[in-house]
């Protein structure tokens, strides 16, 4: 996985590429960590780059929105296309995440 | 209650003392023998031998097994070198030798390492080089020793741990009970890619007619996920009143998973009831991988979708259900089945599945469906596999 962050305005748009699996755990603890201590109250993950995901990616996601959640900020995710829009599909993950 | 308690075997913070252990000096010379052992007592050595030669030496060691071997190389009756090799390759010990050779005797220096010392210390004595080559080797042999006991006190948990995972499953003799007076034939096949694993399924009976058969795929794997699987399969024997209604059996599970599991965890899961009085499977999924049910020529893709289970305070599901005929084949599956993380372009579609389920039916006889099917599919069956696997095939009689 790698990642790249911008900030425009009040918003922090995180895009990630490669694949989101377990092993990446420690890497995505600094996307969590953006999220938490950003200014930014609205917050887009872009996963258009995502080759694939496996559960504990999709742990990584939910992680990231119940940090922003907590933290009163909103999370939403864009770009959910080829593997990842499959996974999300099957397990529904739009109801407890918001996709735009 | 001793004032300084003994460490007892794979206590890794316990402290490595190497004066006690048991030194073997072996050496021709009764000069040299003795300036070493004065040395190592000097250094607090308190457990020393002597072997004269070489044969004495072997013996001595047979007797009992030092710690460590302090070794002369020319000797009568054996030299160094042939002990040397008999201690590595007919006593088999990995036992530290020391070798003692003079710096100028470079040959010398390169066939003791051939023989399988483990370093040299240099003739004429030095005091202070020896003790400290000496504790090095005696510390780090009881380190290894340490690592070793405690890797093998783990694996042994870990077995017990799998023993106990594999005993909720229920065996082929029990499913049979169960589901062939309710008009099926359940196979089931589990697997963890390392001991421990956070898949499970289950069947049970909901009344004369009817049986249910559920199956989970908890986040993660190994240990953690395992502990769940084991906390689920409680929840799973709860709620027996629910079991007639797939989607609020679902529910319920998920929002106890909630309350139970940490935000980043959760779990995949199908639960489907067959009714033999009209051959119907009534189900619910939370994400399960497409169910393939096989029908003849035909392949029917049923719907496992549904909110993944444990993340949401009040989760909703919606129960499905489709008409069985005789002879149909509905085949469950963890994800492991068809995902390739390692080469996504090689993760397979529910529709090249289909090709490998047919096979795995055809070829069933032989060692079972999920053998067949897992064959069908690698070309092989592997001996361990990146995640859990869990297969179940119920046929309609």
């Amino acid at each position: 996985m790698e990642y790249t962050a911008d900030r425009s305005g009040d918003t922090l748009r995180v895009k990630i590429s490669g694949v989101l699996t377990f092993d990446d755990h420690e890497r995505f603890k600094s996307i969590v960590n953006l999220i938490a201590k950003g200014e930014e109250s609205e917050i887009t993950l872009d996963l258009g780059q995502i080759k694939m995901i496996d559960s504990a990616g999709i742990g990584m996601l939910l992680l990231a929105n119940d940090k922003a959640v907590k933290e009163s900020k909103k999370l939403n995710l864009t770009g959910v296309t080829g593997h990842v829009a499959k996974v999300i599909e099957l397990s529904k993950v739009d109801q407890i995440i918001p996709i735009s | 209650m001793s004032a300084n308690p003994k460490p007892v075997a794979g206590d890794a913070s316990a402290p490595i003392q190497a004066n006690d252990a048991r030194v073997l000096i072996v050496d021709d010379l009764r000069s040299s023998r003795m300036l070493i052992g004065s040395v190592l007592k000097a250094a607090g050595f308190t457990n020393l031998d002597y072997a004269v030669d070489g044969l004495d030496a072997l013996e001595r060691f047979r007797d009992n097994e030092p710690d460590v071997v302090v070794l002369d190389i020319v000797m009568p009756r054996m030299d160094g070198f042939e002990v040397c090799h008999e201690i590595r390759n007919t006593l088999k010990s990995d036992v530290p030798i020391l070798i003692q050779s003079g710096v100028q005797e470079g040959n010398q220096r390169v066939r003791a390492f051939d023989e399988g010392a483990s370093d040299l210390v240099s003739k004429p004595i030095n005091a202070a080089e020896l003790v400290s080559r000496l504790r090095l080797h005696i510390e780090r042999r009881r380190m290894i020793d340490r690592l070793q006991r405690y890797q093998h006190r783990m694996e042994e948990e870990l077995h017990a741990a799998e023993s106990m995972q594999m005993s909720l499953l229920k065996t082929p003799e029990e499913l049979a009970e169960l589901t062939a007076p309710r008009g099926a034939e359940v196979e089931a096949f589990y697997r963890a890619s390392h001991k421990l694993g956070g898949d499970l399924w289950e069947a049970f009976e909901v009344d004369e007619d009817r049986f249910g058969l559920l199956m989970f795929d908890l986040s993660g794997h190994g240990v953690n996920a395992a502990i769940n699987a084991f906390r689920l399969h409680m929840l799973i024997n709860s709620y027996k009143k629910l079991r007639k209604d797939p989607a609020a059996w679902l529910a319920q599970v998920s929002n106890d998973l909630y309350r139970m599991l940490p935000v980043e965890h959760f779990s995949t899961g199908f639960y489907g009831i067959f009714d033999r009085r009209d051959r119907t499977l009534t189900y619910a999924g939370a994400g399960a991988p497409t169910p393939v049910l096989i029908r003849g020529d035909e392949a029917i893709e049923l719907d496992g979708s549904g909110v993944i289970m444990g993340c949401l305070p009040s989760a909703e599901y919606e129960t499905r259900s489709i008409q069985l005929q005789p002879c149909d084949q509905l085949c469950l599956y963890s994800d492991a089945l068809y995902e390739d993380f390692d080469d996504p372009t090689q993760s397979l579609e529910v529709g090249d599945l289909v090709g490998h389920i047919r096979t795995g039916l055809e070829q069933r006889e032989a060692a079972g469906f999920a053998d067949a099917l897992v064959r069908s599919i690698l070309g092989h069956f592997p001996d361990s596999m990146p995640d859990d696997l869990t297969i179940l095939r119920l046929e309609v009689k």
